[in-house]
């Protein structure tokens, strides 16, 4: 957990017991740790009730499942802290997916170069909401509803619907393939958290997002290009969503035009859930990751615990809920620490 | 009416500056000089144009025709980091202030102190924090701990130095200072008029924009007064008494 590091809270003497608070204490302060603790509660549980959740198999599953979520939550994320939406992930994934699968294949095109192609197609995408919202001061949301439409029309004037099979190994790898031990994809999605999280902590691009995301006008009055921020944070969104399209098409096996259609409820979850505010300014790469990985057991739980297909929905619309009324408590009081601080 | 003479050349000169927002005259045809060493009031009732008046200053807003010379010098001041780099900072009313960011991230906005790594701009956040912390401290505010604590939460005089710490910082000779003491009690308001003396007597040129006109009278050196976007008059604290300034905002003319 990377959060801010401390200079005032730490007890300087007076015994152990006053340490160990003052440590407790400043590790439930970090904006992660509420999630964190629920994942913890929520594994533990499942591990007791269900002998099929802990099996090798099956964990190995949900965390497939997770990286593609992730990852793109992250870019979610690293936006919403700058004080928009990018609803357009899901449909980048789509288009990025289909332009890789048929370049190699129907092309035959070098399959490297067809995968550096796929996530420049995400960047583009990417660039093109950026330039819409910055240039234009277009609404996010219904502006990436709009762009989404393209970008999906686009990909079926591509693909008439077909999906792209035989897919030749190096396309494959990044969803299918292993570095030792470790899937491939669950090695970029934790790489992509911790680029993503030392991106926004510890860098000026990071800090000016969350200035723009914070307060625009104090933003543009201290000289910030909020126009290039905006910009930045939509490719870099654009980027990781078709990312996340090559994973998935390794993942699965083939290249097909809906490959991310249901990926943008589960990435804003994973967003919130992970403490992101949505009136922007604050949030953590970390918490999205773990909030990606309760959503991704969770929904893993209700299969595993047979639970009504069409009842599983009230679960999942139900986690939202609770994230948004955590979202509207942490509007008020940013983390346990600030409060605890406050009142000494 | 009377004008007291500085005998330097002013650092500051505003020339003809007009502004129309729409239909609406914001400004018309309005000089104003500082010098070093100086507290000028500028004073007017709502929508006189104060606000405006300074967000042309510093850059924040373009002026439809005039001129401000720097030094004696005609310059273009096309957005708020060319004022900052000509010694000008303004802490506004607002205090613009970022509230999901912590003191220190707030005292050095706009100007981070950053480490190269691989030519990506990391922030130095330890030496910021050990820096705005110790600048805070010489402003006066001795409650807080560490310059770590988020903004949201602290007292209005506490925003308040971090606004004049994050100005003091841009090596300012000219500080605009919007309603300054607006937020603060009344002890909060007596450290911060302080302050303002000291930083006169260490040379600065001080823009202070107010509706309080005690507060003006007693710091100000001049105190000019706008009226519906025009220059009405300047006074000289020593030589009226408070209802001139007043029948001045009021009326636009001393009787």
């Amino acid at each position: 957990m990377t959060s801010q590091t401390d200079l005032g809270l730490v007890a300087q003497d007076e015994g152990a017991w006053r340490r160990l608070w003052a440590f407790t204490r400043n590790l439930l302060g970090y904006r992660e740790s509420g999630i964190f603790i629920a994942l913890l509660v929520i594994f533990v549980a499942l591990l007791i009730i269900s002998p099929t959740f802990g099996s090798r198999y099956n964990l190995t599953v949900v965390t497939l499942q997770m990286a593609t979520i992730a990852i793109m939550a992250t870019g979610q994320t690293l936006v919403i802290i700058s004080g928009a939406f990018d609803v357009s992930q899901a449909a980048v994934t789509g288009f990025s997916a289909m332009v890789t699968g048929l370049l190699a294949v129907n092309a035959g095109l070098n399959p490297f170069l067809a995968l550096g192609i796929g996530l420049g197609t995400g960047a583009l995408c990417g660039a093109v909401n950026g330039i819409l919202a910055a240039r234009f001061k277009l609404h996010p949301i219904i502006m990436t509803l709009a762009t989404a439409v393209i970008f999906t029309s686009l990909t079926y004037v591509l693909s008439h619907g077909e999906p792209v099979l035989n897919l030749p190994g190096p396309l494959l790898w990044m969803g299918g393939g292993s570095i030792g031990p470790f899937p491939a994809s669950v090695a970029i999605m934790l790489l992509v958290v911790a680029v993503m999280q030392v991106l926004l902590t510890r860098t000026r691009f990071g800090l000016r997002v969350r200035q723009v995301g914070g307060n625009v006008e104090a933003a543009r009055l201290t000289g910030v290009n909020v126009a290039a921020i905006t910009l930045g944070v939509f490719i870099i969104s654009g980027l990781l969503s078709a990312l996340g399209a090559l994973i998935e098409m390794g993942r699965i096996g083939a290249a097909l035009p809906t490959i991310g259609s249901t990926l943008l409820f589960p990435i804003i979850t994973s967003s919130i859930l992970g403490g992101t505010l949505l009136s922007g300014g604050e949030g953590s790469m970390v918490g999205t990751l773990f909030g990606a990985a309760v959503l991704t057991i969770i929904n893993n739980a209700l299969v595993i615990l047979q639970v009504d297909p069409y009842a599983q929905g009230v679960a999942q619309g139900g986690l939202v809920v609770a994230a948004l009324i955590i979202d509207q408590f942490r509007r008020r009081q940013l983390t346990l620490r600030d409060l605890i601080r406050r009142e000494l | 009416m009377s004008e007291t003479e500085v005998g330097t050349r002013p650092i500051v000169t505003m020339r003809g500056i007009s502004k129309k927002y729409a239909n609406v005259v914001a400004l018309s045809n309005v000089d104003l000089r500082l010098h070093s060493s100086e507290i000028v009031a500028l004073v007017g009732d709502n929508g006189a144009g104060k606000s405006t008046l300074i967000k042309v200053l510093t850059g924040a807003v373009h002026p439809d025709s005039g001129v401000i010379d720097i030094d004696g010098k005609a310059i273009a001041i096309t957005k708020p980091s060319v004022a900052q780099d000509l010694g000008i900072s303004a802490i506004y009313q607002d205090l613009a202030l970022f509230n999901n960011l912590d003191a220190s991230e707030n005292v050095f906005a706009g100007r981070e102190m950053l480490r190269r790594v691989l030519g990506i701009p990391f922030l130095r956040r330890k030496k910021m924090a050990q820096e705005a912390y110790q600048l805070l401290k010489r402003l006066g505010i001795v409650t807080m701990s560490s310059a770590k604590f988020k903004t949201a939460g602290l007292s209005g005089g506490q925003r308040q130095m971090i606004a004049v710490a994050r100005a003091m910082g841009m090596n300012a000779r000219v500080m605009v200072l919007d309603e300054p003491t607006a937020a603060l009690g009344v002890r909060e308001s007596g450290i911060l008029l302080d302050l303002v003396r000291t930083l006169r007597e260490q040379g600065m040129a001080i823009l202070l924009v107010t509706h309080r006109v005690p507060d003006a009278m007693l710091l100000a050196d001049r105190i000019v007064v706008l009226k519906g976007g025009e220059v009405h008059g300047e006074l000289d604290p020593q030589n009226c008494v408070l209802d001139d300034v007043i029948e001045l905002i009021v009326r636009g003319r001393v009787a």
